[in-house]
């Protein structure tokens, strides 16, 4: 009775043990994840509030007096509003217009079967891999004939085209969920396409709309080839443009890190704040397009 | 449809067009040359580089985002207290704008005030000047660059493994497998497909980007770090040399294609062995 008690005692403390040590090694790993990851923020958001004076100091000032002074010069040195405003336009238009367009087509590969019908959905999908910049000069062209060039709209026609199929990619799949026969009998009741979106589809399949919607934004606040290359005035700069000519502004003291960095860091919070607030949606919509 | 029809059909077949052609006076005036500009390519300055390191960087960066990935992954699957905060943290590199982070990390390399040069004299008791150096630009370009993506890659790979049945570990714990032999026998097998699909795609994706080496190094010191992509922006939409851009336009599809294609065959093998 006695040794039992004593082996089981000695076993479990030797699990705990264990346990112990894979929790150190655990934790330890976490903590070198989480520097390694976040120090680059903490970095900019400390230059992003300091006077020139403790910008340029060795060794660095990692406490500076907080100022907000960068923020303020900013909006003198660049058109903010108007890039805040187009980048806005830009962003929340191509995820809407390219989900919407992905939405119907992906509604029509998922339902209709016509021969060839995966191949079509293939072929498409590999679009996905056309690099941007092999295409950047035709699209100029185009874009000048059309005189869409400085236009938010041409703008936003080549992103969302460029978003659509991985969004479709995505879409099919969740469309595909959603049993046909709901539908079914939606249309033996008289409903037509228009009314079979409203009120089945598009409430059954909003999770993933949403989190397209999210990524789609993402991708587009975050392009910097289109707006650097179709825009020329800030009628239609974006701010990631801006962040390109607020780095080549010389300052007296070199390169305006501190301007640099509070662009950086005002680029940067929406992302912050859309990821804290849709990591799983997020996390589903990426996955969804690699695995299976 | 008819859309992407139009930005992906309508630019290939005008570029092959256009790579024919030279441009004089910055765009205004063309004239056939035939394949002028591909013969022209391997004397063009800088082509021949930008072809190494482009291969170079791809190549290295996703080795590395596929270790660091499935480190990640391996990590974020663990059971441990704000492990949702901390999936969220690993998607921030993801969501920054690629451009930020570029300018970030110039800064925190910075030779005379950078935040990492600062560290590295502590602990090595000089200053790397990473920028003026060709090797240090290329390791901070792809180091970066792996910073950026090995995150995307962690999310997915954590899908992969949440897939794979617990009972499997049981059963190889039970036989006396460690840690290890469990990743090598078990996870890796499991997510062999993953791998090749995300090796593939990211190859292809970083080929012809340019956002990062456009604001990290834009191509420097010299053409150290010069690839397809930032050659093609140069000559196209600085020099309005719309034939030369598209040459190397065209050389950037091939190696696409290529890749593309070694991916996909891949893909089948291992679906099929698996």
């Amino acid at each position: 009775m006695t040794t039992t008690t004593t082996t089981t005692r000695t076993a479990v403390a030797r699990r705990d043990r264990l346990v112990n040590w894979n929790k150190v090694a655990l934790y330890a790993a976490l903590f070198v994840f989480l520097f390694v990851v976040l120090s680059p923020f903490f970095w900019i958001v400390k230059s992003s509030v300091s006077g020139p004076d403790e910008l340029f100091k060795v060794p660095p000032v990692y406490l500076p007096h907080v100022t907000m002074e960068n923020y303020r010069a900013l909006a003198d040195q660049v058109p903010l509003y108007e890039y805040v405003r187009n980048s806005l336009v830009y962003s929340v238009s191509s995820a809407l217009l390219s989900v919407s367009v992905s939405f119907m087509a992906a509604y029509a590969f998922a339902r209709i079967s016509v021969p060839g019908r995966n191949l079509l959905l293939w072929l498409f999908v590999l679009t996905m891999a056309l690099p941007e910049i092999a295409t950047i000069i035709p699209l100029y062209r185009l874009l000048a004939e059309m005189k869409m060039l400085d236009s938010l709209i041409g703008l936003v026609i080549v992103m969302s085209s460029v978003l659509v199929p991985f969004t479709v990619w995505v879409l099919v799949a969740f469309i595909q969920q959603v049993p046909y026969e709901i539908e079914e009998a939606a249309i033996i009741d008289g409903a037509n396409l228009f009314q079979i979106f409203r009120r089945i589809m598009i409430p059954l399949t909003s999770p993933a709309l949403a989190t397209m919607l999210v990524i789609n934004f993402i991708n587009a606040w975050n392009n910097l080839l289109y707006p650097l290359a179709f825009s020329v005035s800030p009628k239609s700069k974006t701010l990631s443009v801006a962040i390109t000519e607020v780095f080549q502004a010389r300052s007296p003291w070199g390169r305006p890190w501190n301007m640099v960095s509070a662009l950086g860091v005002a680029m940067v919070i929406p992302a912050i704040i859309l990821v804290l607030f849709s990591q799983k949606a997020i996390v589903r919509g990426l996955t969804r397009g690699a695995i299976k | 449809m008819i859309l992407r029809l139009g930005t992906a059909a309508y630019p290939i077949i005008e570029t092959i067009q256009l790579s024919l052609r030279s441009f004089k006076n910055y765009g205004a005036t063309e004239e056939y040359v035939g394949l002028g500009n591909f013969t022209y390519l391997p004397d063009d300055f800088g082509f021949k580089g930008a072809i190494e390191f482009t291969l170079m960087f791809v190549i290295i960066s996703t080795l590395l985002q596929l270790v660091f990935g499935i480190l990640i992954a391996q990590l974020l699957n663990a059971n441990f207290k704000g492990r949702f905060l901390a999936r969220a943290v690993n998607l921030i590199p993801w969501a920054i704008p690629t451009i930020v982070a570029a300018y970030a990390f110039r800064w925190i390399l910075d030779d005379q005030f950078g935040m990492i040069t600062h560290w590295w004299d502590l602990i090595a008791g000089y200053r790397p000047v990473v920028f003026t150096d060709p090797d240090g630009a290329r390791w901070a370009v792809i180091l970066v660059n792996v910073w950026k993506n090995a995150p995307f890659m962690a999310v997915v790979f954590l899908a992969g493994l949440q897939g794979i049945p617990e009972d499997l570990y049981d059963a190889a714990k039970v036989d006396g497998a460690n840690a290890v032999q469990r990743f090598f026998s078990i996870t890796l097998p499991m997510i062999v497909p993953l791998v090749v699909t995300m090796s593939t795609f990211f190859i292809i994706w970083q080929v012809a980007s340019l956002d990062l080496i456009y604001g990290l190094t834009n191509g420097g010191p010299g053409v150290a770090t010069q690839v397809l992509a930032l050659r093609v922006y140069e000559e196209g939409l600085r020099y309005f040399n719309y034939g030369l851009a598209s040459a190397i336009s065209i050389v950037l599809l091939g190696l696409v294609a290529i890749i593309g294609m070694i991916g996909i065959f891949l893909f089948r093998r291992f679906e099929v062995s698996s």
